[in-house]
């Protein structure tokens, strides 16, 4: 069996929504995660999607499993003074504790950071939480779409008409379990190396801030609101080759404009050796699509009078590539012309991730032959591979698995 | 000051644009060397993408130096301009890399495989370097070629298909938003994983992230739901599976807000408590006994009329007093903030100092994103200002690297060095 990167390591987590993800990286990576969990189990097991067939089991909520493989689970109620005093002993056991209760809600249980940290001087004790341990906000309630929002991003995505956009898969939470893992890291290895411990504090909000892309820089410099500009996206108008296409069975997104691979000519080159080309090979359609590229566009828009002549052709332009793209499905437009060296991208719906070739040539998903509820599964594996030391992602808990033998052996 | 918990360490960045060039940032904001390695002849694109900074006559400044989106992702950095497809170029990466604790780059397999820098061709100039390579679709396999220019990654991890309106095709979520957190954040905590490792080890190894995996790693439920309950689920908007009211409310709009005036206030009841307070706080506290919605499945049941009633009640309230009531009495509640917002009005934001400004020598003074993760001890901070295109060349073939000033010459003259 392959060496494992954090061999050695125990993790005690005290943690639901916002922080399982930072444990998982770690269980994934070799560290012993134990996720201590109150009677019943955190609002993760309780919420959809379940297993088919076991709808409310706290052991089959898929909500749980994305982000808690890998993982112990023990179970214990720590408003009871004996669990907190055993829930302390575990923790002081760990080189690590990771937590997203609300701020003072552990302290209030002698589970503290400054308790810990005085008891055991090298603990690395990672807090993620949705605003973080200081300042205003410190105390406020928090949910992933409550960090999208204050976090800059959900401005950005959507309709100009519509509700400002979330973005799917709880990012907020996603954002800062990711950072709370690199700080982590960076702490844990300062701890092996000094013996010193610290505190690492992760706000969702600044988490996921970063994400915004240009909009801070923007203000910055511009003192201008970047805003949502929906599917039109960053161009002025619908342009041949970009944008997002219907298709056969689906979606794809075209972006062969950009200044990466084939160019307008070589779809057309597609399109004729189908027999679609249609009449793009005659003028003036053959010129404007032997021209179309970003910076033709920059110069084109600032000529008015030409622009307007070039425009009026697009939406022709638009509907034959439109109805070579229909003949197709998302993944034959997807693979033929990425093939060919055009920028194409499917819009994968989950089936399609499923079948994915690269991912299924890659062998990238894993199977857990016991899984906490229900049949063996298919599951998705690790986000990097690592040569020497490989990540191993390996079924979630059934709530209050392990409460037993982790407790027998404190 | 204390030593930051990185020093020592140093960072051959190989990188471009987005994923790479912030695992970079990151480990230079906790005290890493990290040596950027770029060209003007094939520069990073943000070097030349907005935004720029602005001249005080309010035209745009220009060059390689003055884009912000640059700028925030290659903060402390030292530049070394170098010519990877010269051989002779390709030898003085080989004498950096050999200097380096980790090797990091996002260029395709393609463009690593020109430049002769594979893993197994670094491990023999440096068996301990640990090498992060984090293209697109990975480095092996049927589409490890495939063009992953800008917008693609959205739409092919699922992300696009999975957000926003269903009434509205997958047009994406305005932004490359894998770039920035996941991909890089991923790849450095594999990279210092990887360290743990040859700190106790002393082995060297190859990191690989493949942008697809780690994302589509994070995709929350919907690869699962396919591949163990056969479903294909697709997006929802603003809504969960579970909990309800959840979404973006409107409120009155802001006429301070530039370019920007609609206000909305995102809600997210958990529970019963969490809802029953929301009503009260909306003005109708009767609505949490309304059959219509006295559960979270009758709420789920009766979602759209649910919604249309709580726009119409948040629709005239000031956007920051609704939010603010609706957390004092305990509601998961947030403002949809903007830029302006978080640099110049959030005052949560400013108290905890997440943004740090520093001084540009062309682009004048700017906004980093500080570190994320704050540690007690041994804190992280934006390292000092991008470097200029080029500015440590002299610097780093010489200190670094160990090329006396004659062969500096000549390799400036040959353009090689630049």
């Amino acid at each position: 069996m392959a060496d494992r990167a954090l061999e050695g390591v125990r993790v005690i987590e005290f943690t639901d929504e916002v922080g399982s993800y930072c444990g998982r990286l770690l269980a994934d990576l070799g560290a012993e995660v134990i996720k201590v969990e109150p009677p019943g189990g955190g609002r993760q097991r309780h919420v959809g999607p379940f297993v088919t067939g076991f709808e409310n089991d706290a052991d089959a909520s898929l909500a749980f499993w994305v982000h808690n493989t890998s993982k112990k689970s023990v179970v214990l109620d720590l408003d009871l003074p004996n669990a907190k005093e055993t829930a302390r002993r575990l923790a002081l056991s760990a080189d690590i504790v990771i937590e997203d209760c609300p701020v003072g809600y552990l302290g209030a249980r002698g589970l503290g950071y400054e308790d810990l940290h005085a008891l055991k001087p090298s603990l690395v004790y990672t807090s993620v939480t949705g605003f973080g341990q200081t300042g205003p906000h410190a105390n406020w309630a928090y949910s992933d779409i409550v960090g999208q929002a204050m976090g800059g991003i959900m401005t950005l995505a959507g309709e100009p008409t519509d509700p400002p956009n979330m973005i799917y898969g709880r990012q907020a939470d996603i954002s800062a379990s990711i950072h709370a893992a690199q700080g982590t890291m960076i702490a844990l290895l300062h701890a092996e190396a000094t013996g010193e411990g610290q505190r690492v504090d992760v706000s969702a909000q600044e988490a996921v801030s970063m994400s915004q892309e240009t909009a801070m820089q923007t203000w910055d410099f511009q003192k201008k609101n970047r805003t949502r500009t929906g599917e039109t996206g960053s161009l002025p108008l619908k342009l041949p080759g970009a944008g997002t296409l219907k298709v056969k069975d689906g979606y794809i997104l075209l972006f062969i404009i950009a200044p990466a691979g084939g160019d307008l000519p070589d779809l057309l080159d597609w399109m004729r050796e189908e027999g679609k080309q249609d009449d793009l090979d005659d003028e003036p359609y053959r010129t404007i699509i032997g021209n179309m590229n970003m910076g033709w566009l920059t110069q084109l828009m600032s000529n008015p009078a030409e622009a307007a002549s070039v425009i009026q052709h697009l939406p022709h332009i638009n509907e034959v590539i439109g109805r070579f793209f229909a003949g197709k499905t998302a993944r034959e437009a997807y693979e033929q012309g990425q093939e060919r060296r055009l920028l194409i991208g499917i819009v994968s719906r989950p089936q399609d991730l499923a079948e994915n070739t690269q991912l299924r040539e890659r062998n990238w998903y894993v199977r857990f032959p016991e899984a906490p509820a229900g049949p063996p599964v298919e599951f998705p594996g690790p986000p990097y591979r690592l040569s020497e030391t490989p990540a191993v992602v390996a079924r979630p808990p059934r709530l209050g698995e392990h409460t037993e033998a982790v407790l027998a052996a404190l | 000051m204390s030593k930051k918990p990185l020093e020592g360490l140093r960072v051959g960045d190989f990188s471009w644009f987005g994923a790479g060039p912030i695992a970079g940032n990151t480990l230079a904001q906790f005290g890493a060397e990290v040596i950027r390695v770029e060209s003007e002849a094939k520069p990073d694109g943000l070097r030349r993408a907005h935004p720029f900074a602005m001249n005080p006559d309010g035209t745009f400044k220009g060059g390689f130096n003055v884009s912000g989106y640059y700028n925030n992702f290659n903060a402390g950095k030292l530049s070394l301009q170098l010519n990877l497809n010269e051989e002779k170029g390709q030898e003085i990466g080989y004498r950096l890399i050999e200097k380096c604790d980790f090797f990091l780059t996002n260029f395709t397999p393609r463009v690593i495989d020109k430049w002769n820098l594979r893993y197994e061709q670094i491990a023999k100039v440096n068996p301990k370097i640990i090498a992060a390579y984090a293209p697109m679709q990975g480095m092996e396999g049927p589409h490890r070629d495939y063009l992953g220019f800008g917008a693609v990654l959205t739409p092919v991890t699922g992300i696009s298909e999975m957000s926003g309106f269903p009434n509205r095709p997958p047009f994406g979520i305005g932004t490359n938003y894998p770039d920035y957190v996941v991909n890089p954040g991923h790849t450095v905590t594999a990279m210092l994983a990887a360290l743990r490792y040859r700190n106790r080890t002393g082995k060297g190894q190859c990191v690989e992230l493949p942008q697809l995996e780690s994302v589509v790693n994070t995709l929350g439920t919907a690869v699962p739901e396919h591949l163990i309950n056969g479903t294909n689920p697709t997006r929802t908007g603003n809504r969960h599976p579970s909990y309800s009211p959840h979404g973006a409310f409107r409120c009155a709009d802001d006429p301070e807000s530039v370019n920007s005036p609609d206000r909305w206030v995102a809600i997210a009841c958990r529970d019963e408590a969490e809802w029953l307070a929301a009503a009260a706080v909306l003005g109708h506290a009767e609505l949490a006994g309304d059959g219509r919605f006295n559960s979270p499945v009758a709420r789920k049941a009766n979602e759209d009329e649910l919604e249309t009633l709580i726009n119409s009640l948040t629709r005239e309230r000031n956007a920051n007093e609704l939010c603010a009531a609706l957390q004092a009495a305990g509601v998961p509640a947030g403002v949809v903030q903007h830029a302006q917002d978080m640099l110049d009005r959030d005052e949560h934001i400013r108290a905890r100092g997440y943004y740090q400004y520093v001084d540009h020598p062309e682009a004048g003074r700017e906004a980093h994103d500080g570190p994320v993760a704050v540690l007690s001890q041994t804190p992280g901070s934006v390292p000092g200002p991008a470097p200029l295109m080029g500015e440590h060349t002299m610097d780093v073939c010489e200190r670094i690297i160990g090329l006396t000033m004659d062969e500096i010459a000549d390799l400036l003259a040959e353009g090689v060095l630049m």
